[in-house]
């Protein structure tokens, strides 16, 4: 374990740790522009072979920009926020401060997920507890010493707290829940219950990122025909592969709208060639065993179910296409196994949506069609509809929410000479 | 019957007249392939989805050249309901079920005549080369109840079943079990069996579990000894309700042993399932698993799936030559092997050697995507409370 990512044993301890943070807070006002700078910083510094290998990188780069964080910052809490000052709101005047500490549990898939999450608190001015999933921890430490070799990165690196310990010590996560003041909760049904039913202070501010899947579709001009449709494949296979279609964010079924004429074994065939492109560049270093079954087992059941499916896949567990129609969203089998399925209109399937996709992302050629789609969509409980090839850009609103502002305390002061 | 299937009959029928673990590899390779190939091309003829998945398979299975290069069907695809089959519903004679833990699916297969005798001619194969082809008096450790279904037998009764051609006589020393509850020692007929046929080579056969949890555990809690040394007891269904209670292989054998006064190394794990009916791995002298004349493994890397070196780890894919009832020609289980040697075991059986290592552990969902695909919500108000 380095000095970077700490290992706990006591709930003693992570009070401790938890005092000095708080303490740490109210000791220095950071401003999100100060905090982006040196995020910046650390995002220029993410290169190089042991960096570029680590899943989602490219996303953490884009992330740390001064660029993505500034419009997140003024779009949340104000230009006025950005520099840490006090904003017009009437008679009144607003100022956002930070809840104090946040305690963080990332999911155990996301390799960046955790620094992801810590940056949002870190730009509302908060100190961060973060719990780093056991699985992770060797990225993260790859990550975070980038960090702390960029220009006053002590700033930053003195309001973090990176915390091990294993998942099953209820003491220690219910020590860390007693000792924030607000939580972002990331990951799977059963691990975001467990967590939110530990004894959080009853201030304690908490957002929570529950498990989601995500559709992408196309319109019929889209997959049917031309240039386009192979760089739509390529954005596509993209958009899969990040994460090994393990995200929340991922893509598990692509819905095809008939028309234009298409022919869907010619798109199925352009596809593939992304897809074994894809491959080419990424291939995977390890799989679980249970995972390659389940592929195995996805292609079979597929194909066995209907005489009039098809599949497509190689000797490999590497990649699979599973062919076939209708508006229903088969069962995921992530490992980088896409559904592609045929509809009439893509309105049928999103009508089925029930708020368990989070991300739709597009192809679709019509402006009109695509208002359309967008407004189904967000009634039926999709949070975020995005182009193809951009479903994983981390973004604020994340899951329908704000990602600094939960964060803050929004302090109103209304003048005592004020009408 | 058609001209094929009268070929692959006569190509089955052929190895498995052959002495079960003596042919050469390479031969032994080449006819086995040549007989899948014809038993998927029939599959094929059979079963128009079949036939689907057969197409959609990355490779040509009639080009193969190896085994490997077969399509195969993972071990979940035989939960489906109703079973995939490959003679009409009228030729079945037995539906033969796994065991399946409670809240899991069985596996289920459907034997017609033909397969169901090959079945038992496979078994017995395989067995004679273990334990001798001499008939002797079978002491089934498990109740009548297991064997009373008609029809579709689990996998206990079939393993049973599948063990009664070397039986001059059967005696079942358990009662209960099932809907009546936990099996019991049935103390009186047990301790006559054993008091008939003490100077004499005698065959005992059970579940793993059943095995240890009611019969080893209860006589040694009663401190009952049988002293019979000339048995031989094989046993079957996976280690893993024992390994739950930390009980090892060599704690197995020695608490059989003691138990029934014979040395440890009359005591016989054999490997097999439902899919595989007919092919049962038993371990040799040295511990490792044989793959008889008319069958082959194949271990497979998880991440390639491609055939695995000596000494290393994959996937176990079983294939069989027998079942010509149901497409179990190739199937990718949920197990994990070890290969040992591709020849040259030192008990002098040819061909791949292996050791079985794990069930596949379920892969933890841990992360932020969902594999469901719509909310399970709470179900509406009951109309009483409205």
């Amino acid at each position: 374990m380095s000095e970077l990512i700490r290992k706990f044993d006591s709930a003693q301890e992570i009070a401790a740790v938890a005092r000095r943070l708080r303490a740490r807070t109210l000791e220095q006002e950071l401003t999100p522009s100060q905090v982006i700078e040196i995020l910046e910083r650390w995002g220029e510094s993410l290169r190089g072979p042991g960096i570029d290998a680590i899943p989602g990188v490219p996303f953490l780069k884009l992330w740390l920009r001064r660029g993505t964080l500034e419009s997140i910052v003024v779009r949340e809490l104000g230009v006025e926020g950005l520099r840490g000052e006090w904003r017009a709101e009437g008679a009144a005047r607003l100022h956002a401060f930070p809840l104090g500490v946040v305690g963080h549990w990332p999911a155990g898939n996301i390799e960046i997920q955790p620094l992801l999450s810590m940056t949002c608190a870190l730009l509302g001015g908060n100190t961060c507890l973060v719990r780093i999933p056991s699985g992770l921890i060797g990225e993260v430490q790859t990550l975070v010493e980038r960090l702390s070799g960029v220009a006053d990165a002590r700033v930053l690196l003195e309001r973090l707290c990176l915390a091990s310990f294993e998942h099953e010590r209820a003491d220690l996560q219910r020590a860390m829940a007693a000792a924030v003041d607000g939580a972002m909760i990331w990951g799977g049904a059963e691990a975001v219950m467990q967590i939110r039913a530990l004894p959080f202070p009853h201030w304690a501010r908490i957002v929570v990122f529950g498990p989601r899947l995500s559709i992408a579709a196309m319109d019929g001009a889209s997959w049917s025909a031309g240039p386009d449709r192979e760089t739509w494949c390529r954005r596509l296979a993209r958009d899969v592969w990040q994460f090994d279609q393990q995200a929340c964010s991922s893509p598990q079924v692509l819905f095809l709208e008939r028309g234009a004429g298409g022919d869907v074994a010619e798109f199925a065939a352009t596809l593939a060639e992304a897809f074994k492109e894809e491959n080419r560049l990424h291939p995977r270093q390890s799989i679980h065993p249970a995972l390659t079954s389940a592929i195995c087992l996805a292609r079979a059941t597929w194909l066995l179910a209907d005489a009039d499916r098809r599949a497509l896949f190689p000797a490999t567990p590497d990649w699979t296409l599973l062919l076939g129609s209708g508006a229903t969203i088969p069962a995921p089998t992530q490992g980088r196994t896409l559904s592609v399925l045929l509809v009439d209109d893509l309105l049928e399937p999103i009508a089925r949506f029930d708020g368990m996709v989070q991300t739709l992302g597009l192809a679709v050629s019509d402006e009109a069609k695509e208002v359309a789609l967008t407004t189904a969509a967000g009634r039926n409980g999709v949070d975020r509809i995005v182009k193809l090839g951009r479903m994983h850009v981390f973004g604020s609103p994340w899951d329908g929410m704000d990602l600094v502002r939960p964060m803050v305390r929004l302090v109103r002061h209304v003048p005592a000479n004020a009408d | 019957m058609n001209a094929r299937a009268e070929q692959v009959e006569e190509q089955i029928d052929a190895l498995l007249t052959a002495r079960p673990f003596s042919l050469e590899p390479a031969e032994h390779h080449a006819r086995v392939l040549r007989v899948l190939q014809g038993e998927l091309a029939y599959a094929a003829e059979r079963n128009p989805r079949l036939r689907q998945y057969l197409e959609a398979w990355p490779r040509n299975y009639r080009a193969a050249e190896s085994i490997a290069d077969l399509p195969y069907l993972p071990v979940g695809a035989f939960k489906a309901n109703p079973p995939l089959t490959l003679v009409d519903p009228e030729t079945v004679i037995h539906t033969l079920a796994s065991s399946a833990t409670t809240g899991q699916t069985p596996s289920r297969v459907a034997l017609d005549a033909p397969t169901s005798r090959r079945m038992v001619k496979g078994v017995v194969a395989i067995a004679s080369d273990f334990i001798g082809s001499r008939r002797r008096p079978y002491l089934v450790i498990d109740s009548p109840e297991t064997l009373a279904a008609l029809g579709a037998l689990g996998a206990r009764a079939a393993a049973i079943q599948g063990l009664r051609p070397f039986a001059t006589e059967m005696v079942c020393c358990l009662e209960g079990g099932g809907d009546a509850g936990q099996p019991r020692i049935d103390e009186a007929r047990l301790l006559g069996f054993a008091e008939k046929w003490r100077e004499q080579e005698v065959l005992a056969y059970g579940f793993t579990y059943v095995i240890w949890q009611h019969f080893i555990a209860p006589l040694r809690e009663h401190g009952i000894r049988l002293r019979m040394p000339h048995i031989r007891v094989l046993h079957s269904g996976g280690w893993k309700r024992l390994q739950d209670q930390a009980v090892t292989r060599d704690a197995f054998a020695a608490g059989v042993a003691e138990v029934f006064g014979c040395s440890a190394d009359r005591v016989l794990d054999f490997y097999g399932m439902v899919e595989n009916v007919g092919v049962i791995y038993p371990d040799c002298e040295y511990g490792n698993k044989h793959v008889p004349a008319f069958a082959a493994v194949i271990v497979r890397d998880p991440l390639t799936l491609h055939p695995v070196e000596e000494g290393q780890q994959g996937l176990v894919q079983i294939c069989s030559t027998l079942p010509t009832s149901f497409p179990g020609f190739l199937v990718l289980t949920d197990d994990i092997a070890e290969v040992v040697r591709y020849d040259g075991c030192a008990c002098g059986r040819r061909g791949l050697s292996f050791r079985f290592v794990k069930r596949v552990p379920q892969a933890e969902i841990r992360g932020c995507g969902n594999i469901e695909t719509t909310r399970q919500r709470p179900s509406a108000v009951p109309a009483s409370d409205v």
